[in-house]
This record gives structure tokens, sequence and C-alpha cells, in this order.
């Protein structure tokens, strides 16, 4: 239903109402408005988080797998019960099926002071291009990183030809460019923190996103 | 020189009245639909828009589906929500710019079926994850909830 439809059935329900003589024109289901609020565990790694459902009456936390409730508007909200496994499909089946591929996170690593990649990384470009290709309409981020040797304006610029380097190996697989975000950190964002002018593999790298 | 000098100044009222408008025509994305089947559409200033996969989300946005849709977007914090069928929500807020202006996510739940996934934001930031439905407000310390509104 667009906007101004609804517009219109927000002029049309009370003048019917009026001309059929206090009539309701439509059915009001017997169940007051509410919501069922259900935590599940993590589908990539298991875990179960955390959930506070609050209103004005009252607030209580989830905190178990499949912990429900359901909160009526201006009721207190009833304290949390599991909801059966089989249920959880049964209502929210056809939610849970529309939920996107987990995004991943790929690191590439570099030889020193260099946009070559180390031999070790070269090797991991087709496992990254299988798994974009999983993606219907993949987003990928790409962001280079270097360790502290070098001025901070030098490091920008080696990280973004590191990223560029990553971006076009991606595209020339196939991967639509517009699809593809390019950036630097420089050396500012370490994975290991270091003191500067100090040489570290682990920093001199490209971050991949993929989602 | 006086109409050349009024010239001057009306261009100056355009650039300064429509420079913000330019700003904001060209917002960050938050998201992008990665699945979509039936009916499904992008409500943007009240237009609505079909819900394609590759389509962008932007803040303040609402999506919506018929009987027969199903919807799933992945926003730029690596969150993901998808709608079931009969179902509508709306991006009231999405601010992910953690080293300069913050973090935000807030969702209202309108009718239906939602199910959500946590990002980066809850974990940089859980108080700033808000998912709000007609009769509750939900705070999120991670991870994956499905919530169903039913309005009468």
């Amino acid at each position: 239903m667009n906007g101004r439809r609804r517009v219109a059935w927000l002029l049309v329900v009370p003048a019917l109402a009026v001309s059929c003589g206090g009539r309701r024109p439509v059915a009001v289901p017997a169940q007051p408005s509410g919501s069922l609020v259900v935590l599940l565990p993590d589908p990539d790694d298991g875990s179960v988080g955390r959930v506070s459902a609050s209103n004005a009456a009252g607030a209580v936390e989830l905190s178990a797998a499949r912990d429900a409730t359901r909160v009526a508007t201006g009721q207190t909200p009833p304290a949390p019960a599991p909801l059966d496994a089989a249920e959880v499909t049964r209502i929210f089946g056809d939610a849970l099926a529309g939920l996107p591929r987990a995004p991943r996170h790929f690191s590439l690593f570099f030889q020193f002071d260099s946009d070559e990649l180390t031999d070790e990384s070269r090797r991991l470009l087709p496992e990254i291009r299988t798994v974009i290709g999983e993606y219907v309409v993949p987003d990928v981020v790409v962001v280079g990183h270097t360790d502290t040797m070098g001025t901070n304006a030098g490091n920008y610029q080696l990280g973004l030809r590191r990223a560029t380097i990553i971006r076009d190996l991606l595209v020339s697989g196939g991967l639509d460019a517009s699809l593809v975000e390019v950036a630097s950190h420089g050396e500012a964002d370490p994975v290991v923190r270091t003191p500067d002018e100090t040489r570290e593999a682990r920093n001199r790298r490209v971050e991949i996103e993929v989602k | 020189m006086h109409t050349r000098g009024c010239c001057a100044v009306a261009l100056a009222l355009v650039v300064a009245w429509t420079s913000p408008a330019i700003g904001q025509q060209a917002p960050a994305a938050a998201g992008r639909i990665k699945i979509a089947s039936g009916a499904t559409s992008i409500v943007r200033q009240g237009v609505a828009l079909p819900a394609k996969p590759g389509e962008l989300v932007f803040e303040a946005d609402s999506l919506r589906t018929g009987g027969d849709g199903r919807l799933g977007v992945t926003l730029k914090d690596d969150s993901r929500i998808s709608l079931g069928p009969n179902s509508e929500v709306r991006l009231d807020r999405f601010l992910f710019a953690p080293a300069t202006d913050g973090v935000g996510f807030g969702l209202t739940i309108l009718r239906g079926l939602l199910a959500y996934i946590s990002g980066r934001i809850a974990k940089l930031s859980p108080d700033a994850v808000r998912l709000e439905t007609p009769s509750a407000i939900l705070g999120v310390r991670g991870t994956h909830l499905v919530i169903r509104v039913d309005t009468p």
C-alpha cells in the first residue's frame, strides 16, 4: 500500500463508520497489538547474546537461547520463557530465510616497503575470488595498511597502492568495479602496536571485507 | 554594473541555497538489498521504489513487503536485517563513522516479521542500537533476534 492510498483509507474508514450508523467497517482481530520478541543463537558462531525489552510499564531481559516475551502496548512485559524451536521456524521461517549471507574478512600481507604480495598471500587470491562469487551482489571494501617505517604521508600512499593493486586483481577476475571501495589507513591502524620506524610484517597488509 | 552586482548576489544566493541540498542528495548509503522476492519496495521520501537486489538503502528509508514478499539487507557495519511477508520497517537512524562522527542504529518495526543480526555498531557501542516496535523498545547486547509485530 503506498502512502497516498493509506492516507485515503484514513479518511474513508471514519466516513464509512459514520455512514453505516456506527457499525464497524472492518473486523478487528481478537489479539491486541503487541510484539513477540525472541532471542536466538547467532547463526555463525552459536553464541547467545542479550536483549532487553521495555516499555513505560516495565522491562525484561532475554538471555537464553529462544527466550521469548510478548509485549502488549502499555502492559508490563511478561517474564521471558523459551519458545519451542519448531514454533520459531513456523512463525519466523520466512523472515529467517531472507537473511543475507554473513560478511567475510580476509587479510593479505606484503613484502617490506612494497606493493608485492607475499607468496603465501598470493596463493589466497583464488579462494577470495571464489568467496566473493558466492554473493549475489557483493560489497567489497579494500583497505591498505603499512608498518611504521617511513613518513605518514608516504605510508598513506603505500597503503593506497597496495589496496588499489588488490582491487585491480579482483576486478580483473570479473568483479564489478562499482561494488569495490578502496581506502588507505597508512600506518595509523596497525594490527600489532609498535614504536615508530619499526618493521613489522603483520602490519603490512590489505584487509578485505566482503558482504 | 548595477545589474552585474545583482546577478552576482543572486548567483551567490542560489549557490548558498543549493549547496546543502546537493550535499543532502548524495548521502552515504547505509546498506544494500541482497535478497528480494515477491512484492517488495523501498519507500524514500514518500515514493515507493522497487526493492531489487543491488539497490542501496539510506537512512530514513522504509522497507515494505507484500503477502508473498521477502527482503534481506546487509548494512555498512555488517549488521543484517530481513523481512518476512506483509512487513514494514523504517531505518530511523544509521551512522557508521567510528573514527569521526560516531555510530548509531535505529530501526522501527511497524508491522510483520523481522530477523536481525547485530554488526559492528553493537560491538562498538551497544547503547547506540535501538530497535522499536509500537509496544516496546529493545536494547541489543548482541546478536541475533526475531520480532513479530501484531497490529489489530
